[in-house]
């Protein structure tokens, strides 16, 4: 009798708790991209900071890269192909954790340029490496949410599939 | 088999085709949903790219006033005649490059009446985001370009730092960049050039080229080519200066 109930509230909950990660994932996508594509060329410094890629690549990736964000954030928002929308921010952010960890073992100062422009840290301030990591891990997490179980409330996906 | 089972029987058969209708929708939508969305973030890119290519387009060599005086492929303007070549990149909305300024200033001065260095002034605008979308680094940084043409770069630089505005203001605007060059005698030549914006592009030139280099933060500290600084990316000392300038000049 308990062992029907118990996974049946569970089930109930799940697309919530799936609604949540999805617009907080939006939310943070959308952020992360606004506050970078007013200016592209601060977005691009950003990238060569990390000393990955030469300046001319690097203004490439920091100018697609907040245009990509808004779209992830937006297609979330919607909720549109939710789990390849998810599987796309996973690999985006395991390249961004990728990112900060090289530029820590690496021993750069810089602003990993997460929701800034970024850029090589001057005089006082220090790099919170550790920091940025675990917010990026957290933002994985919610990927990880809404790529195990996608289905969620007030979504496209919801609307073509038919869920109620 | 009776009737009532034979009604079960359609009513699961019925039900089966209605899942496996149900399977093929879901089938559809998730290919078609990808498809869109996979489109939407191609375009997103392009549109990325596309910004990109608007925004090379404007820092073009055709497109760029660079100053007559300017040195160093354009980009820097010279004080000085001396053997050691110290390149300085500076931001004058950037707090630190002020007190570099100040703390070294005095010794750079110095070493170029004794002839020991020429000092290549890059000025850079890498802190726009800190004006509250006034541009203030691009618009001194063309106005010092400005000054520059009209003979008074060192002065004008002088008076910039001495007036620094507060990171996340306003910035000076055009009317107290223009006064201040008059304060350093500098006329309407200089002050056409501020309102109209003459050397703002090729601020954003230098800037560009000081990425091109490696450089990422201001100041930044070159002295015969080698990047000098203190322990941890910080500001050198006059000392480490000092010494990086003495070894340099062999």
């Amino acid at each position: 009798m308990d062992l029907t109930q118990q996974p049946s509230r569970l089930s109930t909950a799940w697309p919530w708790i799936s609604t949540l990660a999805r617009l907080g994932l939006a939310a943070v996508f959308l952020i992360a991209g606004g506050l970078k594509v007013t200016d592209l060329a601060a977005s691009a410094r950003a990238v060569n900071a990390y000393e990955l890629m030469s300046y001319d690549t690097a203004k490439v990736v920091g100018a697609v890269q907040p245009f990509l964000e808004i779209a992830l954030g937006l297609l979330l928002l919607i909720g549109i192909a939710t789990r390849l929308i998810a599987a796309i921010a996973a690999v985006l952010l395991l390249i961004f954790i990728g990112g900060i960890i090289w530029a820590w073992s690496q021993g750069l100062q810089i602003d990993c340029g997460c929701f800034s422009k970024g850029g090589a840290l001057t005089g006082g301030r220090t790099a919170e490496y550790g920091l940025d990591i675990l917010r990026d891990v957290g933002f994985l997490a919610l990927a990880g949410i809404l790529l195990w179980k996608p289905r969620s409330k007030f979504s496209v996906d919801g609307l073509l599939m038919g869920d109620r | 088999m009776s009737k009532g089972n034979r009604g079960r029987d359609r009513a699961a058969a019925k039900r089966i085709v209605e899942q496996q209708k149900a399977a093929e929708r879901r089938r559809r939508v998730t290919i078609w949903t990808t498809v869109g969305v996979v489109a939407v973030l191609l375009i997103a890119g392009l549109v990325g790219w596309g910004v990109l290519a608007n925004q090379n387009k404007k820092t073009e060599a055709s497109q760029v006033n660079t100053p007559s005086v300017a040195v160093d492929e354009g980009t820097a303007f010279a004080v000085g005649t001396g053997p050691v070549t110290v390149d300085i990149y500076e931001d004058f909305m950037c707090p630190i490059c002020h007190e570099f300024e100040k703390q070294t200033g005095s010794t750079i001065t110095q070493m170029v009446t004794d002839k020991k260095i020429t000092v290549r002034y890059h000025p850079v605008s890498i802190l726009d985001r800190a004006s509250n979308g006034t541009q203030y680094s691009t618009r001194a940084a063309g106005a010092a370009a400005a000054a520059a043409v009209g003979g008074k770069f060192l002065e004008y630089h002088q008076v910039l730092f001495d007036n620094q505005p507060e990171e996340n203001s306003d910035g000076l605007d055009n009317a107290k960049l223009i006064e201040l060059g008059t304060s350093v005698g500098l006329g309407d030549t200089f002050a056409q050039a501020v309102n109209n914006k003459t050397y703002d592009s090729w601020a954003t030139k230098v800037t560009e080229t000081f990425s091109s280099r490696g450089y990422d933060g201001t100041p930044t500290i070159v002295v015969n080519g080698k990047k000098v600084e203190g322990p941890n990316n910080t500001l050198p000392t006059t000392e480490v200066f000092t010494q990086a300038v003495t070894s340099a000049a062999g």
